[in-house]
C-alpha cells in the first residue's frame, strides 16, 4: 500500500475547525492506517484505489466531509479566461495517443505544497499511471511557456535542456544517461520518433513520459501551473488529471481551461457521474433500517452529492472518484459516511451446518498416530533451494519447477519430496539431545497437466541405536493401526538412501514410497554424526483418492 | 527414612569420604558439580541427616613486606652484631644500614646479650648461636604461601613475629565446613549409578526398602503435534462450529482463477513478478469454460479498458490466497446459502523477514444467504475472535480489489499492549460473481494464521514457526 507523510498542524489547518485528537481518531475510518507517528509527523497507508489521498490536501476534502465541517461534492471551477490551447498531431497516435491540460493561476507554493504536488505526481505515476505507462503528468511554470503549444512527435536527435540539467541534450543521450530515461525509456518502445510538446516559440515544455524541459521548472516563486497529462487511453489521462486539478484548486489555485483539439483529442469536461442507488439495497447489505435522509447525509459526507427520487436514491459522483463503479460502490460510501464505529456486529444463528472435511480428518488421524509413535511433527516451506532439495541430498533434478524472481535465495524450487527438509531439520538440531524422531505430511508437486499435487507423509529417526527394523516397524504399525493396510518393503536403491540398506514401500504390489539408511555421505553433506533412517510415502491414492 | 539418593547426592559423599570436612568451594571443586547442586545436594543430605555442617572461622598467615624481606636477608639482630671481639662496628654505618629496623634490632641483641654500645660503637659481648634461628625457620616455612594457623607447630616464634610489623598477615575465613555422620557410613554406593541411564527399575525393584518419591528425575520429550497445526486445527474447529463446511483446492492455480476472476486487471501491480511468485514455463491450457472466460475478458475491457489477453491468464502461479479456491467453488456450484471456507498455504514474493515470509497459511469462509448483512459478517468474526480468547475487537475500513465494502479487523494484543490488524472481510464485487453466474450476495472474510499463531505462542518472530527448532518445539506448552 502506498504511504504518505503528513505534518499534523497542517492537516489541522486544512480541515480546519477540528483538533488533533479528533483528527488520528478520524483517520482510520477513511481507511487510511497510520503506520508510524513521530511528534507532528505521521505516515499513513492509503488504498491505491483512492489516489486523491496521495497528498494532504486530498486526505483534509476527506475529513472535513467525515467530522462535518464540509460535505458534498468539492466542485471544480474552471474558468475559460486567456488562450491556452494545445494542438495535437497525429503522429502521436502510434506512440501516445491522448494528451490532456489544466491551467492553474494565482496560487502560492511554498516548500510544503512543492513536496506534497512532488509526492502525488510520483504516487500517480506509480499508482493509476502503471509506472507512466499508461498515463504521466508534467507540471510546469506556465510563465515560461507562451501558448499555442504542439503535442507532436520528434526525432530522437532532437535537443533541449532537461530538468535538473545546465546543457542541451539529444532525445537519446536523456534516454540512455539519465535516471528516469533508463527507467522508462522502455515504454516508447523502439519508435525512431518520440513525443514531445513544443510551445510557440519552438521551446521544448515536456519529453512525456521521461522529463519535463528545464525552461518550465515549478519553483517556490512559481504562480501559475500549466499540467499536460499524456497517456495511452482518453479516459485515463482525464481520470488522471481531474485528481491534479482536484487537489490544486483546494491547495488554493483557479482552474483555467486548456483547449485541445486534433487526432480525437479533446477539451476535458471533467464531467460528473449520476448514479442511482435503492436504499433498499443498502439496508440489506449493511444491516441497517436507514431512511432515505440519512443514506443522503452519509454519502454527502464522502463528498457526494445525492437526492431522493422516489424510492430511489440519485447521487453524483465528481470526475475524480472514478474508483466508483456502480452501486456496491455507493454502499460502502454509505457505510463509511454512516461510521463503521456505529455498526455493532449482530450474529444470527447459522442456517447452514458445518462440515469438516473427510480427507483432512484421514491425514489429522494419521498425525496422531505419528505422534503416538514418539514423533514429533515438523513443518517445513513447499518453497526450497536447489541446493537441499537435490544436490545435499544428491538427488536427480531433470524435473525441477523453479519460480522466477524469487527475491529469496532459500525460496526458489518447488519441492517434490519431504525427506531432504527433514534431513535438513536434523541437521540444524545437531546440538540438541538425541534420540531426534520427525515427520511431516506435506504437498508435494511434481510436473503433470500443469501440476499434480500430492499428499506425503515423510519422516526420519536419528539416533546412535536407530536401524531399518526400528523404522520399519513404525511404518507398518502405523499403516495397520490407522488404515489396517498391510505393507512390505523391497530391496531397492534411491541416490540418498544408502546401498543395501534401501527399500522400497509395497502395498498391494504398488511402490507408494521408499525406506532405508541415509546415506553417509548425504549425512556429511548436512553435518549429521548419527545414524538416520528415513521413509516417504504417498498418501494419495493410498489412504484417500 | 529415603534410601535412594540422588546422582548429586552420591558424588558429593564419595568426595566427603575422602575429604572430610571440606568447604563447598572445596566439594564443587572436587565433584564437579555446579555451586548450586552441591548447595542443593548438602542441604538434602543434612536434611536426611547424612551430613552435618558446621560454621567454623579458619585464619591463615602470609608473609608480611618486612617479613618477605627477613626471609632473604636474614633477620636484622644479626645484622647489627660485629663478627669479631676486637672489631666494633661503627654506630652510624650500622644506622644507616638498618634504617628503620636499627633501633629493634639494637635492642633485640643487647637483650640477648650479643653486644654492648659505648663511644659510638657495638661491641661483640657474645657470639649468637651458630643455629639458624627458629624465628627465620618459621619465615621460610611459611614462604610466600598463606598456611592456615593450625599448621604451625612452634607457637612461641609465631607470637615473636606477630609482634614484629609488617612480618605477618592474617586473614580469617569464616565458612561451612561439612562432614558426613556416622550414620552415612552405611550407603552403600554403586559405582554407576551416577549415570541415571535406565537403571531406575533396578533401584526400584529394591529389597522391600523403600523408594525416594520425592527425587527428581529424567526430562522426557514428549512428541507432539506442530503448534502452527494446532492453531489451524483449532481454527478449523471455530470455522465447523460456526456453520461452515471445508473446501480444497490446489496451492498452483491458473492466474485465471488467482487474479482475473477476483477482477484483477492484468497490468496490475500486484500481478508482477515481484509479488507474485510464477512456474517458470508453466501454463495452463483448459483454466475455465469458453463462457467463463468470455464473461471475465468482457468485464475486464468494460471497468478497466484495456486489451485483456488469454496467455497472461493462463500463466501458472502459485496462489497468493485461498480466494481463488472459494471462487472456483462458487462459479461451480453457484449456491443460494453457504457457508464454506478453504484453509492453506498461499504464496508471496516477499522479503523474508521476522513479519513476512514467502509461504503461510491463510484462511477464508464465505457466507452466501439471503439475509446476511455486514453486520452479520462483522458478528461472526467477534464470535470467532471471542472463541479465541480475543475479546477487544473492532473495525476499520480498507480495500481489496475484489470486495466492496470492505472491512479490517483490528484486535487488541495484550501483551504488546497495541492493536493489531487481523481478518479482513467485504462483499464480492458484482464485477466478481457477475460473469460467474453467481448471483446472491457473497460476504468473505479471512487472513493470514501465522499472526494468530504469535499471538498464541508469544512469537515475535514469524520464522520460528518454521524453524523446526526442537529446543523450541519440545520446550513450548500445547495449551499456552
Amino acid at each position: 500500500m502506498p504511504v504518505v507523510e503528513l505534518e499534523l498542524p497542517r492537516l489541522q489547518k486544512l480541515v480546519g475547525k477540528t483538533n488533533r485528537k479528533k483528527l488520528m481518531e478520524t483517520l482510520p475510518f477513511l481507511g487510511l492506517d497510520i503506520e508510524s507517528q513521530e511528534n507532528d509527523n505521521i505516515r499513513v497507508e492509503y488504498s491505491p484505489n483512492r489516489p486523491d489521498y496521495s497528498t494532504d490536501l486530498g486526505i483534509a476534502l476527506g475529513l472535513q466531509g467525515l467530522l462535518g465541517t464540509k460535505k458534498g461534492i468539492p466542485k471544480l471551477k474552471i474558468k475559460k479566461i486567456g488562450d491556452f490551447q494545445i494542438k495535437v498531431d497525429s503522429s502521436v497516435s502510434k506512440v501516445r495517443p491522448f494528451v490532456t491540460c489544466i491551467v492553474a493561476l494565482n496560487g502560492k507554493i511554498d516548500d510544503q505544497v512543492l513536496k506534497q504536488i512532488i509526492v502525488m505526481q510520483e504516487d500517480l505515476h506509480f499508482g493509476i499511471g502503471r509506472r507512466r505507462k499508461k498515463s504521466s503528468i508534467g507540471i510546469h511554470d506556465l510563465d515560461s511557456i507562451s501558448f499555442p503549444l504542439t503535442y507532436t512527435t520528434t526525432t530522437r536527435n532532437h535537443k533541449f535542456i532537461p530538468l535538473n540539467s545546465t546543457k542541451e541534450n539529444t532525445i537519446s543521450e536523456i534516454l540512455k544517461n539519465t535516471e528516469v530515461g533508463k527507467d522508462y525509456g522502455n515504454i516508447l518502445g523502439n519508435f525512431p520518433k518520440v513525443p514531445i510538446i513544443i510551445d510557440s516559440l519552438g521551446n521544448t515544455v515536456s519529453f512525456p513520459p521521461i522529463i519535463n524541459s528545464s525552461l518550465t521548472t515549478v519553483t517556490t516563486k512559481t504562480k501559475n501551473l500549466f499540467v499536460e497529462v499524456t497517456g495511452i487511453d482518453k479516459t485515463d489521462v482525464e481520470d488522471m488529471l481531474s485528481i491534479v486539478a482536484t487537489i490544486l484548486q483546494s491547495a488554493g489555485f483557479e482552474l483555467c481551461t486548456v483547449k485541445i483539439s486534433g487526432a480525437k483529442n479533446s477539451t476535458p469536461q471533467f464531467k460528473q457521474r449520476k448514479i442511482s442507488l435503492k436504499s433498499n439495497l443498502v439496508n440489506t447489505m449493511l444491516g441497517l433500517n436507514l431512511p432515505s435522509s440519512k443514506i443522503i447525509s452519509a454519502l454527502k459526507k464522502c463528498r457526494l452529492d445525492a437526492i431522493a427520487k422516489k424510492t430511489n436514491i440519485v447521487c453524483t459522483i465528481p470526475r475524480y472518484r472514478f474508483d466508483i463503479f456502480g452501486e456496491m460502490d455507493l454502499v460502502e460510501e454509505v457505510a463509511l459516511g454512516y461510521g463503521i464505529e456505529n455498526l455493532t456486529p449482530t450474529l444470527s444463528p447459522p442456517q447452514t451446518h458445518g462440515e469438516k472435511n473427510k480427507e483432512l480428518q484421514v491425514l489429522n488421524n494419521l498425525s496422531h498416530i505419528m505422534v503416538g509413535l514418539g514423533f514429533m511433527e515438523a513443518l517445513n516451506s513447499s518453497l526450497t533451494s536447489k541446493k537441499l532439495l537435490y544436490d545435499l541430498t544428491n538427488r536427480d533434478h531433470s524435473n525441477i519447477i523453479s519460480v522466477i524472481d524469487s527475491k529469496s535465495e532459500e525460496h526458489k524450487i518447488l519441492r517434490d519430496s519431504l525427506v531432504p527438509g527433514l534431513i535438513n531439520n536434523l541437521s540444524n538440531n545437531i546440538h540438541e539431545p538425541y534420540p531426534q524422531k520427525l515427520f511431516e505430511m506435506g504437498t508435494i508437486f511434481s510436473k503433470g497437466n500443469p501440476i499434480n499435487e500430492e499428499i506425503h507423509l515423510a519422516s526420519v529417526s536419528a539416533h546412535n541405536d536407530s536401524n531399518f527394523s526400528e523404522l520399519k516397524s513404525f511404518l507398518q504399525s502405523a499403516l495397520k493401526t490407522g488404515f489396517n493396510i498391510e505393507c512390505k518393503t523391497k530391496t531397492s536403491s534411491h541416490p540418498t538412501f544408502e546401498k543395501g540398506s534401501t527399500a522400497e514401500i509395497i502395498v498391494n504390489d504398488k511402490t507408494f514410497g521408499i525406506i532405508g539408511k541415509i546415506d553417509s555421505k548425504v549425512q556429511e553433506n548436512f553435518k549429521i554424526r548419527v545414524p538416520v533412517f528415513g521413509f516417504e510415502i504417498k498418501l494419495t491414492g493410498l489412504i484417500f483418492d | 527414612m529415603s534410601q535412594v539418593l540422588h546422582p548429586i547426592e552420591k558424588k558429593i559423599i564419595k568426595f566427603l569420604r575422602a575429604n572430610p570436612n571440606s568447604s563447598l568451594t572445596q566439594i564443587e571443586k572436587g565433584t564437579k558439580l555446579g555451586m548450586d547442586q552441591c548447595r542443593r545436594g548438602v542441604e538434602w543430605l543434612k536434611l536426611k541427616n547424612y551430613a552435618i555442617v558446621k560454621d567454623s572461622e579458619k585464619i591463615f598467615v602470609s608473609l608480611g613486606e618486612n617479613g618477605l624481606v627477613a626471609k632473604e636477608h636474614g633477620l636484622p639482630e644479626y645484622s647489627c652484631v660485629p663478627t669479631s671481639f676486637d672489631q666494633p662496628l661503627s654506630i652510624s654505618t650500622v644506622r644507616s644500614e638498618l634504617k628503620s629496623d636499627f633501633d629493634p634490632a639494637i635492642g633485640i641483641a643487647r637483650r640477648n646479650g650479643w653486644i654492648s654500645i659505648g663511644d659510638g660503637f657495638i661491641t661483640l659481648t657474645a657470639k649468637p648461636p651458630e643455629n639458624e634461628s627458629p624465628l627465620l625457620q618459621l619465615l621460610k616455612f611459611i614462604g610466600e604461601k598463606k598456611i592456615p594457623i593450625s599448621d604451625i607447630k612452634n607457637k612461641k616464634s609465631l607470637e615473636e613475629l606477630k609482634n614484629r610489623p609488617g612480618y605477618l598477615v592474617f586473614e580469617s575465613d569464616k565458612s561451612k565446613y561439612i562432614s558426613l555422620t556416622p550414620i552415612s557410613e552405611t550407603i552403600q554406593i554403586q559405582e554407576d549409578v551416577i549415570v541415571v541411564k535406565k537403571k531406575s527399575s533396578q533401584f526400584e525393584k529394591s529389597d522391600g526398602r523403600a523408594i525416594d518419591v520425592e527425587a527428581d528425575t529424567e526430562q522426557i520429550f514428549v512428541a507432539k503435534t506442530h503448534p502452527l497445526n494446532d492453531t489451524i486445527n483449532e481454527i478449523r474447529e471455530i470455522f465447523v462450529t460456526l456453520g461452515f463446511s471445508e473446501i480444497l483446492g490446489n496451492q498452483t492455480q491458473s492466474s485465471f482463477w488467482n487474479f482475473d476472476a477476483l477482477f484483477t486487471p492484468q497490468d496490475h501491480p500486484a500481478r508482477e513478478l515481484q509479488d507474485t511468485f510464477y512456474l517458470d514455463g508453466i501454463v495452463s491450457k483448459k483454466i475455465a469454460t469458453p463462457k467463463q472466460i468470455q464473461q471475465v475478458s468482457k468485464v475486464h475491457k468494460k471497468g478497466w479498458r484495456y486489451f485483456w489477453s488469454i496467455s497472461e491468464a493462463q500463466k501458472m502461479v502459485l496462489r497468493t490466497h485461498t480466494t481463488c479456491v472459494t471462487i472456483k467453488y462458487l462459479a461451480e456450484n453457484k449456491p443460494d446459502e453457504a457457508r464454506v471456507f478453504s484453509l492453506g498455504r498461499v504464496f508471496r514474493n516477499e522479503k523474508v523477514s521476522y513479519k513476512h515470509l514467502v509461504e503461510f497459511n491463510q484462511i477464508e469462509g464465505i457466507v452466501v444467504g439471503k439475509n446476511t448483512t455486514l453486520r452479520d459478517l462483522m458478528g461472526i468474526q467477534r464470535e470467532f475472535y471471542r472463541r479465541l480468547g480475543l475479546n477487544k475487537v473492532k473495525f476499520w475500513p480498507t480495500f481489496f480489489p475484489y470486495t466492496e465494502p470492505s472491512l479490517q479487523s483490528m484486535v487488541y494484543n495484550e501483551r504488546l499492549k497495541k492493536w493489531v490488524e487481523l481478518f479482513g472481510m467485504g462483499i464480492f464485487r458484482q464485477e466478481v460473481t457477475k460473469p460467474l453466474g453467481i448471483t446472491k450476495p457473497v460476504l468473505a472474510w479471512g487472513g493470514g494464521i501465522e499472526r494468530i499463531a504469535m499471538l498464541k505462542y508469544e512469537l515475535d518472530d514469524v520464522r520460528e514457526l518454521y524453524n523446526n527448532n526442537l529446543k523450541w518445539l519440545r520446550s513450548v506448552s500445547k495449551c499456552p
